[in-house]
C-alpha cells in the first residue's frame, strides 16, 4: 500500500496519549498512513509549523487552531479540526500557603468568591500562570474567576508560563498559581508547592480539551488518509479511556522520548489511573472523540469576551469553517461506533447524566453544566437537548 | 538608527556569536536573557526585535507580549510576506518577534545573520549526534558480543556473525537487533540490584 506521511506535533502532555498509542500500536500503519510524531517544546513552536506546513496536524488546545486559521499571529494557515481528542485534565493549582487559607477562609463560598475576599485586602495583583494567551487554560481559569467576581484584567495578572516549567514558576515565586494540563498539577502536588483547588469538571463539566488540528490543504490533497487517522485516533481513544489500560498507557507516555515525567504522576491522570478519580482526562466516553460545533461556538464567544478575538468575526462561519462532524461521521462509519446525529448541543443544560441520540445506538452521557448555572446555546442551534 | 535587540538563547557560544556578528554591524545594541521570566526581561529592555532559539519552551512566555510591550500585535519571523525566509529560520530553529512594527528591510539582515548562524550550529549538531550514535553502537555491539562469548561460549568472530545473520535473516538493521539484544540480557540484572 502506498503510504501517505502525516507529520504530527504534540506536547508532552498527557493528553497526547491517543497519538502517542495509535503510533506505537500501528493504528495509522493499518490505515495506510505513515505518521511521525513530533514532540515539540512549546504551542508557539505547534503553530509556526503548522503555518509553514513543517506540520501536517497537531494536538491543540482549539482556540489555538482557530488563531492560526485566522491569522491572530501573523501569517494565516486554513485548519479543519475532524475531531476531538480528551475532555478535562486541567488544574488550577496555587501555591500551598494560599491554597490552605482560601480552604479556611470562607467554607460557604465557591473557591472563586473565597478567592476575591482574599485579593481585596492585597495591594498587588495575584500573578497566575497560564501555558498559552490562545489556550483552553486561559479561557477557563478567566470563566472561573470572572463566575466568582475575580476581573481577570484587573484583580490578577496572567502571565505565559510553558506547561513544563509551570511547577518551578510556582517553586521560585514567580507565579502564586497556574492553570495547567495534566500532568503538571499532580507534579506541583507531589512536590509540595502547590495544591489544585479547582479542576476542568470543576469550570464545566467534561469541558472539551484537546483537539485533532489538521491542514486543510493536507486534507483536501489526502482525504482517505485523513479518514484513516481519525479512525486511528478514535481507536486509539478507546484505549487510553479504558480503566484496564491506565497503567499501561502510563509506562508507554512515560518513556524519555515522550513525556519523560514519573509514570506515577502520569497515572493519576488517566482514566482508571487515580486512587480517587479527581481529575482524568477523559479520551471516549461522554462522545469525547465528536467535534461539537457547540465547543467551537463556546471557545470563539469566550475568545470575543476577552478581546482575543475581534468582535465582528462571524463566529458560526468560523466554527462550521474549522470544526468538521460531518468528516468525522463519515471517517467513522466504517467502525461500528455509535455516532451523535446531532452537531450542537446546549452546553450547560445537561445537570445529570443522560442519553445522546446517536446511530445506531445513544450513547450514555455525564453533565456539561457550568460552574455559574449558565446555559449555552449560540443562535442558529438547537437548544433542544 | 538602533535597533535594541534582545537575544534569548542558552547556548551560551553561540548566543556570544551571534551577539558579535549584530554587534559590529553599527545599528544594533544587543541585550541577551536565559531563561528567566522573559516577561520581565522584555520589560526592562524594551526591544525593537526579539531573536529566540525555537528549542527552548519559553518561547511560549513570550506569546503574550502584548502584556509588555506596545498594544500591536506581534509580527511573526519580522517578514511574513516572504514564506522562504520563515521557512529557512523554522528549519534552522530560530524565530523572531518583531515588537516596535520597525521597518522589515532593516530587520531582515538581522534575521538573516541569526539564520545563517542557527544553521551552523545545527550541522555541528547534526555531525556530533551521527558521531555519538556511531560510537554508541560500536560500544553495543562489543557488550552483545561479550554476553554471547560469555553465556554461549562464542568465539569473537562467531558472535559477530552471530549477530549479523540475526539482523539479516529478520531484515532489520543490526543496531536495532544488538540494541534489543543487549536489553534484554542486561534487564534481569539490573533488576537483581535493586
Amino acid at each position: 500500500m502506498n503510504e501517505t506521511r502525516l507529520r504530527i506535533g504534540l506536547l508532552r502532555l498527557t493528553d497526547s496519549a491517543p497519538a502517542i498509542l495509535a503510533q506505537e500500536f500501528g493504528y495509522f500503519a493499518e490505515e495506510g498512513v505513515d505518521a511521525e510524531l513530533h514532540v515539540e517544546p512549546s504551542w508557539a513552536n505547534i503553530a509556526d509549523k503548522l503555518t509553514y506546513g513543517f506540520l501536517d496536524a497537531a494536538v491543540v488546545v482549539p482556540p489555538l487552531a482557530f488563531a492560526v486559521e485566522t491569522g491572530l499571529r501573523g501569517l494565516n494557515q486554513p485548519l479543519i479540526i475532524p475531531c476531538n481528542v480528551s475532555l478535562g485534565g486541567n488544574t488550577i493549582t496555587l501555591e500551598i500557603r494560599l491554597a490552605e487559607k482560601l480552604r479556611t477562609a470562607a467554607p460557604a463560598l465557591s473557591v472563586p468568591a473565597a478567592l476575591r475576599g482574599l485579593l481585596e485586602g492585597r495591594g498587588a495583583p495575584l500573578t497566575l500562570g497560564i501555558v498559552h494567551a490562545y489556550s483552553t487554560h486561559n479561557l477557563l481559569l478567566r470563566y472561573w474567576l470572572a463566575s466568582g467576581g475575580v476581573d481577570p484584567e484587573r484583580d490578577v495578572r496572567l502571565v505565559v508560563v510553558p506547561p513544563a516549567r509551570a511547577v518551578e514558576a510556582l517553586a521560585s515565586g514567580q507565579v502564586a498559581g497556574f492553570c495547567a494540563g495534566a500532568p503538571w498539577g499532580e507534579v506541583a502536588a507531589r512536590e509540595g508547592v502547590g495544591r489544585a483547588v479547582a479542576t476542568s469538571d470543576d469550570i464545566w463539566r467534561n469541558a472539551p480539551e484537546k483537539a485533532f488540528a489538521v491542514r486543510r490543504h493536507w486534507a483536501d490533497d489526502n482525504p482517505d488518509a485523513l479518514k484513516g487517522a481519525i479512525r486511528a485516533m478514535a481507536r486509539a481513544g478507546q484505549f487510553c479511556d479504558a480503566p484496564e489500560n491506565a497503567s499501561y498507557t502510563g509506562a508507554l507516555l512515560s518513556r524519555r522520548r515522550y513525556l519523560d515525567v514519573d509514570s506515577h504522576a502520569i497515572l493519576s491522570s488517566l482514566p482508571g489511573g487515580a486512587v480517587v478519580s479527581r481529575n482524568t482526562s477523559r479520551f471516549w466516553r461522554n462522545a469525547a472523540t465528536f467535534p461539537w460545533l457547540s465547543h467551537a461556538r463556546w471557545f470563539l464567544d469566550q475568545m470575543a469576551r476577552w478581546n482575543l478575538l475581534a468582535r465582528d468575526v462571524d463566529q458560526a462561519a468560523l466554527a462550521g469553517r474549522v470544526y468538521r462532524p460531518d468528516i468525522y461521521r463519515e471517517a467513522t462509519a466504517a467502525l461500528e461506533i455509535s455516532v451523535p446525529v446531532i452537531d450542537s448541543k446546549a452546553e450547560g443544560a445537561h445537570t445529570n447524566t443522560w442519553d445522546l441520540e446517536a446511530t445506531p445506538n445513544p450513547i450514555a452521557m455525564d453533565s456539561d453544566t457550568f460552574c455559574d448555572g449558565t446555559v449555552f446555546a449560540p443562535e442558529g442551534q438547537p437548544a433542544a437537548q | 538608527m538602533t535597533l535594541r535587540i534582545l537575544l534569548i538563547d542558552t547556548d551560551a557560544e553561540r548566543a556570544h556569536a551571534l551577539e558579535k556578528t549584530l554587534s559590529e554591524s553599527s545599528y544594533a545594541q544587543v541585550t541577551r536573557a536565559g531563561a528567566e521570566d522573559l516577561a520581565a526581561a522584555v520589560d526592562r529592555s524594551r526591544p525593537d526585535l526579539i531573536i529566540i532559539d525555537m528549542a527552548l519552551p519559553d518561547r511560549d512566555a513570550l506569546e503574550d507580549i502584548r502584556a509588555v510591550a506596545a498594544a500591536n500585535p506581534i509580527v511573526m519571523f519580522a517578514s511574513t510576506d516572504d514564506p522562504t525566509f520563515a521557512q529557512e529560520a523554522i528549519a534552522a530553529g530560530v524565530c523572531s518577534y518583531n515588537l516596535s512594527g520597525v521597518a522589515l528591510a532593516d530587520v531582515k539582515p538581522i534575521m538573516a545573520s541569526a539564520i545563517a548562524l542557527f544553521q551552523r550550529y545545527r550541522h555541528v549538531e547534526t555531525e556530533l549526534a551521527a558521531v555519538r550514535a556511531q560510537l554508541d553502537e560500536r560500544r553495543q555491539i562489543e557488550r552483545a558480543k561479550a554476553i554471547l562469548m560469555k553465556d554461549r561460549r562464542m568465539s569473537e568472530p562467531e558472535a559477530y556473525r552471530w549477530l549479523q545473520k540475526k539482523a539479516m535473516d529478520e531484515s532489520r538493521k543490526l543496531s536495532q537487533i544488538v540494541a534489543e539484544f543487549v536489553a534484554a540480557h542486561e534487564a534481569p540484572r539490573r533488576e537483581r540490584k535493586s
